[in-house]
């Protein structure tokens, strides 16, 4: 059923009268002169220190430089995917360990829990990089940047898998076991199932925040966009035009990732799954 | 090296580090939230150019990497003649970003807000001006605290960039890069950094839910 009541959005102003009229296509105009005038503010400083000059944008035209550029986008996806499938298995531990019925085990997984979401990636990533070499453990690069990448993100997936568990309606898991069934089965082939299909969107945007810390590969020197972006800075000598474009590129894949997940989460609500806090953060 | 041996060489270094990175955390945080506010502001606001930059404004910093935003900042701004110091283009990088989040939460929180409560501020005659200072920023506000209270962590780890350019003091994990390259500092080295980090956010985390218990509105 449609929600016909309006939001707040929605509510804030409707049908303004004359007055209203003219100060909104007074304010109009005015934001549309500063927006434009802060557009050629910009061009103007790109043409004036000579960034608009063809050749450092002319090599965009070649072949070979988006072939380079696949490349590294392709190494990202396959850091990003094999983080994010051991962030979810990761996670699913961590979640296991949360609603475990032994104290000491639940106490262990929130503190690893707390632990992976209160420490920055980069700081894990340099302990794979610096640290676990001096223990004499050799990781290639691509381990080197999709393990750390995959722990840093586990805490905040755990909790999202037990959001989704927490909705899954207790009539759920008592039918289940009335039925006979053993507390593990009910979990995995009750509650489990339900609860991933509510968190869906949540694992999408969290995919997210994978690929975003997946830029530190230059760190240890993966080849994913971000490195071979430098490469390319260097073979051209053109720092700004590349960095903008691959930054767009970023931001076009994490703007989709973004919208697959919100229509996802719009599915969820059509067919009237219980609303779970998307905790996605920066 | 043991704890003794790292504490007595590096101590103070760790002691200016975390200050390093609560000033940044602090200071991008409180940058982010303003902004964040402005932002939000823009969006519901009648004028429609505004509502598109604020728009854009989210869609760009929500998504890009906060990497590729500092190495932007630092590298290739200068070729357009605007040299920040690398301290600025830390902060700059770490607020820019989670304003995007910021500005997404209170649209969050705005949602949550009663439809009668605008129909009576619009009855009483207040302006939209008006609406927005007293009615809807401040519930939106109390709603989000606890979104706010990541935000500030996620903030705090936004901040470790710092270690990817050469600031000085450094922040707590440019200074783990920097002792491990140039001492064995090992699996201590990283767990004190690690622990400096955790205890912050425990204690963001507890602030955040003392004052959201304060003041969220119970509906």
């Amino acid at each position: 059923m449609k929600d016909k009541r309006l939001s707040a959005v929605d509510m804030l102003y409707e049908e303004p009268g004359p007055k209203a009229k003219r100060a909104t296509a007074i304010a109009t105009t005015i934001s549309l002169i500063l927006v434009a005038l802060l557009l050629f503010y910009v061009i103007r400083l790109f043409y004036v220190n000579g960034q608009l000059q063809p050749k450092f944008w002319s090599f965009f035209t070649k072949w070979t430089t988006w072939r380079f550029l696949g490349k590294g986008l392709i190494g990202t996806i396959e850091a990003a995917l094999a983080a994010g499938v051991l962030t979810f298995c990761i996670g699913f531990l961590f979640m296991v360990g949360r609603i475990c019925p032994y104290r000491v085990i639940r106490a262990v997984a929130t503190v690893l829990v707390e632990f992976t979401r209160g420490v920055p990636t980069l700081l894990f990533i340099y302990f794979f990089f610096l640290v676990i070499p001096q223990a004499g453990i050799k990781l290639n690069t691509f381990w080197r940047i999709a393990l750390p990448v995959a722990i840093s993100a586990s805490g905040v997936v755990a909790e999202v898998l037990r959001s989704g568990v927490n909705a899954v309606p207790a009539g759920q898991k008592e039918a289940a076991l009335s039925l006979g069934m053993r507390p593990s089965h009910v979990f995995l082939k009750v509650v489990f199932p339900q609860a991933i299909r509510y968190v869906i969107p949540a694992l999408i945007s969290e995919l997210v925040i994978v690929v975003k810390d997946t830029t530190f590969a230059y760190v240890v020197n993966f080849p994913d966009l971000m490195q071979n972006a430098k490469v390319l800075v260097s073979n051209y000598d053109s720092m700004l035009p590349v960095y903008l474009v691959v930054a767009v590129i970023y931001i076009l894949i994490n703007y989709t990732l973004n919208q697959i997940s919100a229509a996802a989460g719009r599915r969820r609500v059509r067919a009237g799954a219980p609303k779970v806090q998307n905790t996605q953060t920066v | 090296m043991s704890l003794s041996e790292l504490l007595s060489e590096f101590g103070e270094q760790y002691l200016q580090a975390m200050f390093t990175t609560w000033k940044l955390t602090v200071l991008a945080f409180s940058i982010a939230f303003v902004l964040g506010i402005v932002i939000t502001v823009m969006r519901i606001s009648p004028v429609k150019p505004l509502r598109i930059v604020g728009n854009l404004y989210v869609q760009i910093f929500r998504n890009i990497p906060g990497a590729a935003l500092l190495i932007f900042l630092v590298y290739a701004l200068p070729y357009l003649n605007v040299v920040l110091s690398y301290f600025i283009a830390v902060l700059t990088t770490a607020s820019l970003i989670p304003a995007a989040f910021c500005s997404e939460y209170l649209m969050a929180g705005i949602n949550t807000i009663d439809a009668g409560q605008i129909e009576a501020a619009r009855s009483l005659g207040l302006t939209f001006s008006q609406m927005v200072r007293r009615v809807v920023i401040p519930q939106a506000l109390r709603s989000v605290v606890l979104q706010l209270t990541n935000l500030m962590v996620a903030t705090m780890l936004t901040t470790a960039i710092a270690s990817q350019v050469p600031l000085k003091p450094r922040d707590l994990t440019g200074l783990v890069a920097y002792i491990n390259t140039h001492a064995v500092g090992g699996i201590t080295a990283f767990f004190i950094s690690a622990a400096l980090y955790f205890a912050t956010a425990i204690v963001i985390g507890q602030v955040g839910s003392f004052i959201d218990r304060k003041v969220r509105i119970l509906r």
